[in-house]
């Protein structure tokens, strides 16, 4: 009934309705989610972009509160991911970021992978494709998310280890190291080459010449914390912190180069107080010293040296 | 426009002068607005320079102004200092520490760089749950009620050009330049995530 009434009434209410359906059916007695599926996505199709993005946030938490549902609702999300509003796709990145991470899960933990399965496997790896491809995007915000996707596609395809920081929510994501090398259908080796690839991609982004200091920032913000999660890409976060202090893009204004630089030091110290970070203590001091920080204070953001292990002679 | 209006936060280092004249402004202009100040303490002139009065962030305006007026009536109200606490009661209770807010912002506008960086830092130290971007920008205004009246004239400027704009996230770069040549001032700038 609540869905009936919402089929026609302005988008304010309309959204109060349709969250209360929401909760109803997927927190109060999910045995209704099933039922009134399609009657919610039927929303994707409103002429309000906040409904529409309401619908994404009801896919998303559809799928995660059942893995199956993913089935029937990734082509929706597709559709959604090419809408004619940039915030519409905006959050359907952010979608995405969060159900490829669940869906590999899911498919990692299934032994026999149906045909249906599959075909839900390939459009999601299309979807990264062309998420992927936005990081080109005209549009400066649709470029920022689209980083941030690339950093969590980085993380999930490549191996957590003893020296990954891993935050506390994201405990039980699923990364490489959890695919089993002899999956019937998810290939770990392709995932981890995918994962390198998306690296690229990013570090690519970077020396763009024309990026923005937004976009900059965001990216200088991605690549510490990879470089924290994943220390196995270390080297190519120091490098690319290297070569972004020579070559600040020209396009930079005065005020944004003070912003970008204070955000470089902030991720430097943060990338410093890594423990695997060792071997790259010379290149980051010099960094950070060129970028007005004390001796004394690089010093206090510096890890004791007991934590080194001691080399055999 | 916007889908919705910008959720907004003005952060000083108190919450009592600068936050809140452009928290008073801003929702006198119909935004949807909150003031925080980043300090570990909420701090007012004293007798001294040296001797400020000292309160936490759980002391009430209405509090704060019963002290003073206790302590010394004649030389608060003659530094205006009553008179602002005054006007921020009318606002709000009491003042409200940036780091314990737990509610989400589409731009945090700060009022010194020390106060920008406390920001920053916070979005560091914190886990990054949703990858949602809100933008923070710092406007530099001295800590006196003729600047605070200036830089809050100069937020709410910057915050009705951005409420306006079609699409925030691919304008405001232009946008604040545009400003920064206009008002004769720099601005910082950076994108932190939820």
């Amino acid at each position: 009934e609540l869905l009936n009434q919402a089929a026609l009434i302005p988008t304010d209410e309309k959204l109060t309705v349709l969250k209360q359906v929401q909760e109803l059916i997927i927190n109060k007695d999910p045995s209704l989610l099933d039922n009134f599926l399609d009657e919610m996505i039927a929303f994707q199709t409103d002429k309000s972009i906040e409904v529409r993005k309401f619908v994404i946030g009801f896919i998303e938490e559809a799928c995660k509160r059942d893995n199956e549902l993913l089935l029937r609702l990734i082509a929706n999300l597709n559709m959604l991911l090419r809408d004619e509003s940039v915030n519409v796709i905006k959050k359907g990145i952010l979608t995405l970021t969060q159900l490829y991470k669940v869906s590999l899960q899911w498919l990692v933990r299934t032994k026999v992978i149906s045909e249906m399965q599959e075909a839900c496997w390939d459009m999601l790896t299309n979807m990264k494709g062309e998420v992927l491809e936005l990081l080109d995007s005209e549009n400066d915000g649709v470029r920022t998310h689209a980083i941030k996707f690339t950093e969590a596609l980085i993380i999930a395809l490549s191996p957590r280890t003893q020296d990954s920081e891993v935050p506390k929510r994201q405990e039980n994501d699923i990364s490489l190291d959890k695919v089993p090398k002899d999956h019937s259908y998810i290939r770990y080796d392709t995932l981890c080459e995918e994962g390198k690839t998306a690296l690229e991609k990013l570090l690519k982004f970077m020396v763009h010449p024309a990026i923005s200091s937004i976009n900059l920032t965001t990216a200088l913000g991605s690549l510490a914390t990879i470089a924290r999660q994943r220390p196995m890409f270390m080297s190519e976060v120091v490098q690319a912190y290297e070569t972004l202090h020579a070559n600040l893009p020209p396009t930079l204004a005065k005020s944004q180069v003070s912003s970008v630089r204070k955000n470089l030091k902030l991720h430097l110290v943060a990338v410093l107080k890594h423990p695997c970070s060792l071997e790259f203590h010379g290149q980051i001091s010099t960094l950070l010293q060129d970028l007005g920080m004390p001796q004394s204070e690089i010093a206090r953001s510096t890890p004791a040296l007991r934590e080194q292990r001691k080399r055999p002679r | 426009m916007p889908s919705h209006p910008l959720r907004v936060a003005v952060v000083c280092s108190s919450n009592q002068n600068r936050s809140m004249e452009a928290h008073n402004i801003l929702s006198k202009r119909g935004f949807d607005v909150r003031s925080f100040g980043t300090g570990s303490h909420v701090k007012l002139p004293g007798p001294a320079p040296d001797k400020p009065n000292v309160y936490d962030f759980k002391t009430t305006y209405e509090q704060m102004y019963n002290d003073l007026v206790r302590k010394d009536k004649e030389l608060y109200t003659q530094n205006g200092i009553l008179h602002m606490l005054d006007r921020n009661k009318r606002i709000k209770s009491k003042p409200e520490r940036f780091q314990n807010c737990k509610d989400k912002f589409d731009l945090i506008i700060t009022c010194e760089e020390r106060v920008y960086d406390q920001v920053l830092e916070d979005f560091n130290s914190k886990e990054e749950e949703l990858s949602q971007p809100v933008h923070v920008i710092n406007v530099d205004i001295q800590d006196n009620h003729e600047e605070a009246t200036l830089g809050a004239f100069l937020i709410c400027e910057l915050c009705q050009c951005l409420q306006h704009t079609d699409d925030m996230e691919n304008e405001i770069d232009e946008l604040l330049q545009d400003l920064e040549d206009k008002s004769k001032r720099t601005f910082l700038h950076t994108v932190c995530f939820y």
